[in-house]
Order: structure tokens, then C-alpha cells, then sequence
């Protein structure tokens, strides 16, 4: 480096300091920071604001979509790089309508649509919180979205908002009690429930008659959660449910994992239990929808215990490994330490057994499936859960292939789950590279002349955000 | 299995219970009922929490009825709930060692028969010295241990359902098996005469 | 850069020693070629292989790991290669290691000892053996490092840490809990003045590390963790490739090359097909454990080295060192219980410590942990009990009988001493020939120290009997056969475990151990791999 350039550098790096140092800090009260703080948990800003290891709020995550990478923002108050310059305006309009202050447009992997329930006496706290008590970090991003043509024109959000984000400040209703109430406005805006598990219709949009019925997002099935009794959660009293927010897990029924996982690991772990509580009581409200019904029963009690051991039991691994008992073989080599050779889990049932399992008694397989190939990762005051991934990560203690996945996974529905599923090593496939692909891409470019098509290119967008968080192993077709 | 279960189940709470009543619970009382009965066979696929088990690969008539002979048989020699998939397993593994393995079965059923036998020490003693009564005492050694013999070369019927680690399995894991969550296995030291049902 | 024939730097092996210094390596940006004589294997078959196993068998833990052809191990009776080793002298020096991708931490128990600054010094402060070339604080940061890549849980109370001296960063995990058994023996030991401590162990206590998961208690560390809670070198073999470096399976190295200056110039290795194939690089690391890894060595002798790689000192393939054991098998009227948690998780170390070993060894008790169902199934079985007391019976032999076993130290001889056998194996390749006494200085500390400590231990138990194997057994803790020290006369490695006669030939790991002290000799080897790897590294870039 020349001292030229080092005398630039030395310069640069002495403006950025300057730049860096706040104007003096408007003083918001500890309480509304701190209420701000409250509500950025519950919105779980930090499952995309915050990179694997890097620093709080500083963006560089990338939101692995199938059709390219979307890089988290910076928004931190640095003025030169986060949102540090941003009027509380400017702020809220961000936050509820994905418009930056220069007119940009956001894509809806913000989900704006359901913060535009957000009152202004929270969007203030979240400013002040923001503002006041997130350090500024002065980084440029070294990744940026990269998104194909069409889907890079911003401006098609315009005509989608117009459809589809019509979402306003919410009002409570008189008739219903004050728990009901703010139940429904964690569910709907902060706890963002419906980017997920509200089915997407034509366009993408949420089907706003269908409201949390169940969802493919990415690898992972976000399950119907309306009181149906048998296809939704109806079953599950309300402090089951609560329960389940907290900690993750419901013993013999169901576990979170994927982004459930990360939402209850970043986010609702850390809620108060009366908001917990007011989400309960508002989902286990909602209308039944039948959809995703298992047969015999719910997915919480599908299958049973047993083994197939008495067919490979010492003759051999390679024999095992070869004919009708293959699954029950992989499962044997795999899977039985922790789950038990009957499936049964271990006495205390830390480890879950997979008959009485969601995971495996579900509509589809793609939970399971999802669950071999990227294992679970949930951490909640009750521990660390962990379960390793089998699906070829560089550190994965044992990678199986989509044969053994398959092959495992027919093995495990057969016996323990959902019986009348089957899996094909081409499924396996494609939960491993994160979910079924959109040929929306081809038909955008097709249809360029319509608006509605860029609307639904846009829309597609929505789809990733259940890929947030995935890990790097199964990287989307475009390489992020 | 159905008592392993069931005495976790236990413990945990209501829900937990319906679902281990519902799917899981065998009562002792009833493999009384059932000992020295045909219907035993029948009895274990039916309420226990298993699939139906596969037979013995390509099994012949003759095949099935050897090894509902030998279910018999084991559920006399061994006072405990028996996998049929494992006893056909060790059956084919007596049938090539033992040439007159039926006449002896039938030999030791007719004893037991006679003594209306509800459990082994009901007429273990009847049998007398000789090749019947060194059968039945390999019947017993390979349900325990899962294998033919002490021997490196032996024959392995079992691992996970050898008898041998219900009879510790309040306890002691069995080997590659968990025990429990992260850190959660402590606990005092448990009496030898709190025998786990199985 | 790397391609199968050639790297900046070739590791031969690929257990604990090879993979962390592969891995500092590729982090420095250098290109690593693995050359592994035995094969790869998935987790998934070896477990299974434990499980397809006789149950007279489970104790052999060669029996999850059947040798390939062209990759001879020692096995038991049952195993194809019992004979591999060719072993005379008055013990018997009858080791099992593993030649498998990934090596002997497939089976390795986990325990992680370090040596105490005493250990490291035993001809000054003692007046025998050997003193190490440097002191235990040169060591210690390599320790901590060391802890910190396998994944080390162990106490934060500096009562219950070995040594007892300041660390310099705690533990990465907290210990795990006690089983029934060692809490008791813990209480019952304590009144008799020793103190019991939780092992320092490369498993997963509590939470996840390094991607793998917590202990889950399945009790089988040894022969095999099935779900890699346990640290072991394959674990890290996806995530060397992921970093570049590419791993030869089923190439035995059976040449070390020199040119006109003496240094080495390539490695030649034979496939499965006895095709030769010659590998070449700027540097070598041989990692092959501390029995191959003098037997290639010796194997390598040409007309610059006639006594073989390394050897002007003519202490290649001597020194073999190993920690003698006795075993008390005790049977107690209450009972214990062993087999919750892992196989071993405590033990007694401030018994390897004193002013006696001027005049005898320490020795290491611990209390083994393994599940007994397997011990004494048959025996139970034997005494004709039918029903209800059988079922007894099978309870009370699991419950109240128990393994205490007294780990000595060994002294460096030059007469424990590998050779090449006359016989040789499938590929035509010598055995390694192994002629072993544990000497005076180890059967003293049995007589007049080890066993007595026992005999108390064992009647403080309230033993109703109590055997005593009747011979020293060997722990697989191969150490000493390319010691290192600073006099290049009568040494073969120095301070940096690279040979003082080829500077570009590192031979780490427990072979270069001056002494053995009493605990287990996994943590220095992979204390020493990473000084290797610090100093490897400033050799290549200096080179560049």
C-alpha cells in the first residue's frame, strides 16, 4: 500500500468516525426503550438483521430465496450505513409500508404487510428503542441482493402493495375482551403468524379467508394451527399452547424446528406469559379449517412403537443395508441412540419419540424430511436443544444420501407416522435444496406485459421468508 | 416394552397418560392369563405396542407352527413378555443345532401341562436331567443374552431385546442406547429389590 | 494445488494428531494432501457392528472395526489379525489401535489428563527417565487450544481440576454428572484421604459443540459414540475436505523418499490393487500412531539412513512406552451401579504424584464405568437360576460388582524397542515386532504401592471378593518410540517433534512423549500436534 493510500485510508476511516459520532441523542424515557425493546423480540428483527456471529442489528444476512439472495439491511443508527439519519416517520413508514425514505421499495421478506398492524405508540417505542439503545454499527455490507431480472425492479412492489398490503394500525374490537385483543395484534403484526402458516393464494398474497391453515414454506411445512380438532391444534388445550411458545417442544406431540425453531429460540421464549397467553387464546379462536386432515386421527397420534430388528439383527451391516429392511436398518445406525430402537424417545422424553409425533404423522413428509437433512437447533430457558443434521454440511457428524433419506423416511412413516405417505429420493432432493422451486421466473419474464405477473414475482418473495435463517449447507440454486 | 413404557409414562402428565393407556399399556395381570396358552402369540401382536412382527423369512406351515411351539414353550421357561420376532429368530437358530428340538418342546410343555404351571418355578424342577432339561436351559440363555452361546462365534439373535438388560433397565442404559436429556441422569443410587416389570 | 500426487504438505494418517494439524494447515492457506492406509467408514456401520457383535465379544472393541486386508490392526482371537503384532520380553506390549479414517479416537474413551509440570520433569526431580525438553508452561497454551478444538468439559473449581494450578481458560464445557456408582465410590474413596475429580473428557456436556450434539448417556464412548458427542478425528475429516484438502483412503505408505540433501522428497504408498503410487511435497508430517509410525520409519532405510528415517540417534522404535494397568474386579453386598453416563468419568490422579517415584511409579485410579450387564451375563446364566431368581441374580452381579483399575507410568528403556518382523502382512510389508517389560520401577509401584491403595479402596467398599487380574494389561496409550528431547544423539524429534536429521519431517504425537506419567496421553499428543502445526506453518511461509 503506498502511504498515498494509506494517508486515504487513514482519512476515510477518521471520516467515518466523525460521520459515526450521533448528533446529540434525542433522550427517549428507559421505559419506552425498553418496551421498544420488548417488541423487537416479539417481531424477531434479529432472525434477519442480525448475520450468524456478526453484529446485533447489523445486517448482512442473507435470505436465501429460489430465485436469488436477499441481504438483510443494516439498522443500526449509524447515519452512514443503518438507519441513524431516519425521522421517526421515516422509520414507521419503513417498518409498515416497506418504503424507504427515498421512495425505495422493500421487498416483502420485511414483512410490512403484517407490522402495518402496529400502533403508532409502538412504532415510537421501536424507534426509540432503536435509536437510543442499538449500537451503531459503521460497515458497509459486503453482500448485496442480487436479485434476476425481473424481480430486481422494486418499483413492481407498487402494484402488489396496491392489491395486497392493505393492512392498517390496528383497532381493537369493543366486543371482545382486552386479552383477545391484544392477542390479535401480537398474532397478526409483531408474531407475523401468517407469513407462514396462512396459505398464499394465486398471487401470493395471504388468503385472508384461510388464516393459518398450513403453508410450505422453503423445506419446512408450517402446519395448520386453527382449533380444528383433528387437522388444526384444536386439540391442544390453551395452556398446551402456551407451553408450546415458550418452550418449543409439547411432549407427544410436537417439537419446533426450522424457523418455528428460531422464532421461539429469538422471539417468543422471551415474551411474557400474559402475551403468550393473549396469542393462545386469539389462535385458538380463529376459525377450524379442515385442511391437511390425517386420516385415523391428528398428527399427534400417528403410528406406534416397534422395530424390524429381528430381520438384520447380527447378520451383518452390508446385509442390512440391502433389501426391505434398508430403512429399518438406516434408522438402527442413525437415529435409535437418542430415539430409541422402538422409537419410544428416552424415559425423561428429551428425546421425542417419533410415533405421537407432528414430525411424522403430519399431512406431508417435508418436516421430517426436513428435520433428517437440517436437523433441529433451539435454544429456550430450558435448554439447548440440538439435534444434528444428516444433510452433507461440512461439520455434519454423518451425511446421508437422498436414497437414505428416502429410504429412511419410508421406514419411519410406515411405522411410526403418517402410514399412507411415501417419500422419493427426487423429494428428498428437493427439500434439500430448500424446498419445492417456483418456476415463477420463467412465467414473470413470459408475462412481462401484465402487471399482475410482476406483482407475483414480487409476491414470490414472501415465500422465502421461511428460508430466513437456513443454513448455508443447502445453498438456493443462485449461490448466496 | 408395554411395561418400560408404562412406568415412565407414569410420571408424566394427564395427556401423556391417556396417550400410554391408549397405545401402551399391558397389564401384568394379563400375561398371567395368557401364560401356557396358544393365544399368547396372538395376544402379544394384538396389545402390544409393536407392529405386527415379521415371521421368519419364507416361512413354511411347518415353519409357524415350530415357532408358535416355541413361543409356548419360551413363555413357560420365562415368566416375561416375549417378542415373537425374536423367538422365531432363536427358534431357527435351535432348529440347527437341535435335531429333536419338537419332541423335547413337547416334552417340556406336557410337564408343565401336568403341573398346570402359571410360572417356570412351577415345574422347572419336573424336568428331568438330560437333554430336555440342557434345552431349556439354552431356550432361557438365549432370550437372556440374546445369543447362542458365550463363544466368539456364537450365534446373535438380539442385541436390544436380550432379557438380560430388562432385568437393570430402571438403571443402566443399554449399550449405544440413551438415557436420558443432556446432564439429566443423575440419581440416587436405586434398591436391588425394585425389579422393573417387563 | 493439491491433487493425488502432490501437496505443499503430505500428513500420513489421519487420526487426532493428523487432522488438527491438517486443519491449522488449510487455515494458513496451505494445501494438504491425507494419505490414510485403512479404509473410511461411515459411523452408521460401525455402531451397528458393535451391535451385530456377540455378546462375549463386546468387550473387544477391535470388534467394531474389522481390519481391512491391505490395513492390518491388532484384533482379538475372532478378529483376522491377532498376530499382526509379533510380541516377546516378560510383558506383553499386545496394543489395539484402529487404522481407519479418522483412527483410534473412533474408540478412545474420551479422557483428556494433562501432564502436571512434576510429570515433565522426572530425571531432576526424581532422578529417572527422562526430562521433557521444555517445561509444562511452554505446553500449556497448547493445552488450552488443544481443549478448545476437541471439545473438553471438566470442572470450573480449582479443587477438582488436574493439575491443581491455574488455567488459563476454563473448561469450554462443565463437567458430567456422576453415575450411582462413582458418587458412592467418591464418598467412600474422600474418607480414605483421595480425592475422586470428575474427568476432563472430549464429550459434550449439556449443550452442543461443534455442531455435534450433547451426551445423550448411550455408555458406549468405547467402542464407539454413535451419535459423535465424544470428540473423534472422523468427525473433522468432512469439514477438512469442505476447507480443501483431499483424503486418500486405503493408502498404506510403506516409503519415505530422501533426496542428495537429505530431505525428504516424496512418500510412496500401496492401494488396494498393490499398485505403488508416489507421493510428493515440500513437507511431511507422519501421524501414524506411535507403533506405525516408527515401523515405517525403520521400513524407509536407505543408503543415506541405514538404520532407517530419522535414526542417526538410533532411538527410532525405542522407548516404547505405554501405562501398564491391573485391574480389581470388585463384588460389593450394597449396590453401585456403573453404566450411567460415560464408561469413564472420574478418577483419582494425586496418586501419581510424590516423592516415591524416585524408587517406583505413580498410578491413576479410576472406577470404570461401563454398564456390567455384559460381564456378567454369562456368569449369572451359568448357575442353572431359573425365573424370578435369575432375574435377581443378573441385578445384583450388575449392580455390585465393579471394575477399579490402577494406571502406572512407565519409565523410557531403550530395550522396549519395535523392530521389523521377519513376517509380514497381506501386502508383503513387515510386521511391526515389539519386545516389552514394564520393569522393576512399575511392578515395585504394584507391590508396594498400587495394589495396596487397591485393597484398601476395594475392602472401604465393602468387598465381598475381590480378583486382581493377574498381569499388566496394556491402555493403548502408545508413546515414546520417536522420543523427542534436545540432544540430536539420543533423540529423534525435537521440541517441535520435527526429526533433528530431515528439517522437513515432523513426526508428532505420542511417540515423542519423554514420559508418560500416569494419565491418558490423547491431550498432550494433540497439545504437541498443534505446536507442530505453529511451527509448520512459520517453515512454509519462511520458505515462500
Amino acid at each position: 500500500m503506498s502511504l498515498i493510500n494509506k494517508l486515504r485510508a487513514a482519512l476515510a476511516a477518521a471520516a467515518m468516525v466523525t460521520v459515526a459520532v450521533p448528533a446529540v441523542a434525542q433522550q427517549f424515557p428507559d421505559s419506552v426503550v425498553e418496551r421498544g425493546r420488548y417488541l423487537a423480540t416479539a417481531s424477531d428483527c434479529t432472525a434477519c438483521h442480525t448475520n450468524t456471529g456478526g453484529k446485533p442489528m447489523a445486517g448482512g444476512h442473507v435470505i436465501s430465496s429460489p430465485v436469488g439472495g436477499i441481504v438483510a439491511t443494516n439498522i443500526t443508527p449509524s447515519k452512514s450505513f443503518g438507519i441513524g439519519t431516519y425521522t421517526e416517520t421515516q422509520f414507521a413508514d419503513a417498518v409498515r409500508k416497506g418504503v424507504l425514505p427515498d421512495g425505495t421499495h422493500l421487498f416483502p421478506a420485511m414483512p410490512y404487510t403484517a407490522y402495518a398492524v402496529m400502533t403508532d405508540e409502538d412504532i415510537h417505542a421501536l424507534y426509540a428503542y432503536f435509536m437510543q439503545a442499538v449500537t451503531p454499527v459503521d460497515e458497509a455490507l459486503t453482500a448485496k441482493t442480487d436479485l434476476p431480472f425481473p424481480l430486481n425492479i422494486r418499483l413492481s412492489m407498487f402494484g402488489w402493495n396496491l392489491l395486497f398490503a392493505n393492512a392498517k394500525p390496528f383497532v381493537a374490537d369493543p366486543a371482545r375482551s382486552a386479552e383477545w385483543n391484544r392477542g390479535r395484534y401480537l398474532v397478526e403484526g409483531a408474531a407475523h403468524c401468517g407469513t407462514c402458516h396462512t396459505p398464499r393464494g394465486i398471487f401470493m398474497q395471504e388468503k385472508t379467508d384461510q388464516p393459518l391453515a398450513g403453508a410450505q414454506v422453503g423445506p419446512w411445512f408450517a402446519p395448520n394451527i386453527t382449533k380444528d380438532k383433528t387437522a388444526g391444534i384444536g386439540s391442544w388445550s390453551h395452556d398446551e399452547l402456551v407451553t408450546y411458545l415458550k418452550t418449543g417442544r409439547l411432549v407427544g406431540k410436537a417439537q419446533a424446528a426450522g424457523s418455528m425453531g428460531e422464532a421461539i429460540t429469538h422471539s417468543f421464549t422471551h415474551m411474557t406469559d400474559a402475551d403468550l397467553s393473549a396469542m393462545a387464546t386469539y389462535v385458538l379462536d380463529l376459525p377450524a379449517s379442515p385442511a391437511g386432515a390425517v386420516a385415523g386421527g391428528t398428527r399427534f397420534d400417528q403410528g406406534k412403537a416397534g422395530n424390524e430388528l429381528a430381520g438384520f439383527r447380527g447378520e451383518g451391516f452390508a446385509k442390512g443395508m440391502k433389501g426391505p429392511k434398508e430403512g429399518a436398518q438406516i434408522y438402527s445406525a442413525n437415529c435409535a441412540s437418542c430415539h430409541g430402537y422402538n422409537a419410544q424417545g428416552t424415559t425423561d422424553a428429551y428425546y421425542p419419540s417419533l410415533f405421537s409425533n407432528s414430525a411424522t404423522g403430519g399431512p406431508n413428509a417435508a418436516n421430517l424430511v426436513a428435520t433428517i437433512l437440517f436437523g433441529v437447533d433451539r435454544e429456550t430457558g430450558h435448554g439447548h436443544v440440538f439435534m444434528p443434521p444428516f444433510g452433507g454440511q461440512p461439520n455434519a457428524v454423518t451425511s446421508l444420501t437422498n436414497a437414505e433419506v428416502a429410504s429412511l423416511s419410508n421406514y419411519v412413516l410406515k411405522t411410526y407416522g403418517n402410514s399412507t405417505l411415501t417419500v422419493t429420493p427426487a423429494e428428498v432432493q428437493t427439500i434439500r435444496i430448500g424446498g419445492p422451486q417456483s418456476d415463477l421466473l420463467l412465467m414473470a419474464r413470459v408475462g412481462m406485459g401484465a402487471g399482475a405477473a410482476v406483482a407475483l414475482i414480487a409476491a414470490l418473495v414472501l415465500l422465502v421468508y421461511g428460508l430466513r435463517r437456513r443454513r448455508p449447507a443447502a445453498p438456493a440454486p443462485t449461490g448466496v | 416394552m408395554g411395561g418400560f413404557l408404562q412406568a415412565h409414562f407414569d410420571d408424566e402428565n394427564a395427556t401423556r397418560r391417556q396417550l400410554s393407556e391408549a397405545k401402551m399399556k399391558l397389564p401384568v395381570s394379563r400375561r398371567r392369563l395368557l401364560i401356557g396358552s396358544a393365544a399368547m402369540a396372538v395376544g402379544y401382536v394384538a396389545l402390544s405396542t409393536s407392529p405386527a412382527f415379521p415371521a421368519a423369512p419364507a416361512a413354511a406351515a411347518s415353519g409357524e407352527a415350530l415357532n408358535a411351539k416355541f413361543m409356548r414353550l419360551s413363555n413357560l421357561l420365562i415368566n416375561h413378555r416375549l417378542s415373537p420376532a425374536v423367538g422365531a429368530r432363536i427358534a431357527e437358530g435351535a432348529a440347527a443345532d437341535h435335531k429333536d428340538m419338537a419332541a423335547m418342546m413337547d416334552q417340556i410343555i406336557a410337564i408343565a401341562e401336568q403341573k398346570q404351571a402359571r410360572v417356570v418355578e412351577d415345574f422347572f424342577e419336573d424336568i428331568p436331567a438330560g437333554p430336555a432339561k440342557e434345552f431349556a436351559h439354552w431356550v432361557i440363555f438365549a432370550w437372556y443374552s440374546g445369543v447362542s452361546s458365550p463363544k466368539p462365534d456364537a450365534k446373535v439373535f438380539t442385541f436390544e431385546e436380550a432379557l438380560t438388560f430388562q432385568t437393570t433397565s430402571d438403571v443402566v442404559t443399554i449399550p449405544s442406547y440413551g438415557l436420558s436429556g443432556p446432564n439429566l441422569w443423575s440419581q440416587a443410587t436405586v434398591p436391588l429389590s425394585q425389579m422393573p416389570r417387563f | 494445488m493439491v491433487t493425488k500426487n502432490n501437496a505443499e504438505v503430505v500428513v500420513i494418517g489421519t487420526g487426532v494428531v493428523g487432522v488438527l494439524i491438517a486443519e491449522q494447515l488449510l487455515d494458513a492457506g496451505i494445501s494438504v494432501l491425507m494419505l490414510e492406509a485403512g479404509p473410511r467408514v461411515s459411523r452408521a456401520e460401525i455402531v451397528e457392528n458393535f451391535r451385530n457383535a456377540p455378546l462375549g465379544l463386546k468387550g473387544d472393541t477391535s470388534v467394531s472395526y474389522p481390519p481391512a486386508p491391505w490395513a492390518p490392526h491388532p484384533t482379538g482371537p475372532t478378529g483376522g489379525a491377532h498376530d499382526y503384532l509379533q510380541l516377546s520380553g516378560p510383558d506383553s506390549y499386545a496394543q489395539t489401535y484402529i487404522r481407519y479414517a479418522g483412527g483410534s479416537t473412533w474408540h478412545w474413551a474420551g479422557t483428556s489428563w494433562r501432564l502436571t509440570p512434576e510429570d515433565m520433569r522426572l530425571k531432576s526431580l526424581y532422578g529417572v527417565g527422562r526430562d521433557w525438553a521444555f517445561d509444562y508452561d511452554t505446553l500449556d497454551p497448547f493445552y488450552t487450544r488443544a481443549e478448545y478444538k476437541l471439545g473438553i468439559c471438566g470442572p470450573s473449581n480449582p479443587e477438582q481440576q488436574w493439575p491443581r494450578r491455574a488455567r488459563l481458560k476454563p473448561y469450554p464445557m462443565p463437567p458430567l454428572p456422576f453415575s450411582p456408582g462413582e458418587t458412592r465410590f467418591t464418598q467412600i474413596v474422600k474418607e480414605l484421604g483421595y480425592n475422586n475429580i470428575p474427568v476432563s473428557q472430549a464429550r459434550n456436556s449439556g449443550m452442543p459443540y461443534d455442531d455435534r450434539p450433547a451426551c445423550c448417556a448411550n455408555n458406549n464412548c468405547v467402542p464407539v459414540c454413535p451419535v459423535g458427542a465424544k470428540y473423534d478425528a472422523a468427525t473433522a475429516l468432512g469439514r477438512l475436505e469442505a476447507k480443501g484438502a483431499k483424503i486418500l483412503a486405503d493408502a498404506v505408505v510403506y516409503k519415505v523418499e530422501t533426496n542428495g540433501q537429505n530431505r525428504i522428497e516424496a512418500v510412496h504408498y500401496l492401494d488396494p490393487n498393490k499398485q505403488s503410487h508416489r507421493v510428493a511435497g515440500k513437507l511431511f508430517v507422519i501421524a501414524a500412531n506411535g507403533l506405525e509410525t516408527p515401523k515405517l520409519l525403520l521400513m524407509s532405510k536407505d543408503d543415506r539412513n541405514p538404520n532407517g528415517i530419522a535414526n542417526r540417534s538410533d532411538q527410532v522404535g525405542r522407548n516404547m512406552m505405554d501405562h501398564p494397568q491391573l485391574t480389581l474386579t470388585v463384588t460389593t453386598k450394597e449396590p453401585f451401579w456403573s453404566g450411567v453416563g460415560p464408561v469413564v468419568n472420574s478418577g483419582i490422579m494425586e496418586t501419581s504424584q510424590g516423592a516415591f517415584r524416585s524408587e517406583h511409579a505413580g498410578a491413576y485410579f479410576r472406577y470404570n464405568n461401563f454398564a456390567r450387564n455384559r460381564f456378567v451375563t454369562f456368569a449369572a446364566l451359568k448357575k442353572g437360576l431359573v425365573g424370578k431368581a435369575l432375574d435377581e441374580e443378573i441385578r445384583r452381579m450388575t449392580a455390585c460388582t465393579a471394575d477399579i483399575v490402577a494406571a502406572h507410568e512407565i519409565l523410557p528403556h531403550p530395550d522396549n524397542r519395535l523392530t521389523l518382523s521377519d513376517k509380514t502382512d497381506w501386502l508383503g510389508l513387515p510386521k511391526p515386532s515389539i519386545h516389552y517389560d514394564v520393569g522393576d520401577y512399575v511392578r515395585r509401584s504394584a507391590e508396594v504401592y498400587s495394589l495396596p491403595i487397591g485393597k484398601k479402596i476395594a475392602a472401604a467398599m465393602g468387598a465381598t471378593d475381590v480378583k486382581i487380574s493377574p498381569k499388566f494389561a496394556q491402555s493403548k496409550h502408545i508413546m515414546g518410540g520417536t522420543i523427542m528431547g534436545a540432544d540430536a544423539m539420543n533423540s529423534v524429534v525435537d521440541t517441535d517433534c520435527r526429526s533433528h536429521d530431515h528439517d522437513n519431517l515432523f513426526l508428532p504425537g505420542g511417540g515423542a512423549m519423554a514420559s508418560t506419567a500416569c494419565g491418558n496421553s490423547t491431550i498432550t499428543m494433540a497439545a504437541l500436534a498443534l505446536r507442530s502445526a505453529d511451527a509448520i506453518v512459520s517453515q512454509m511461509k519462511g520458505a515462500h
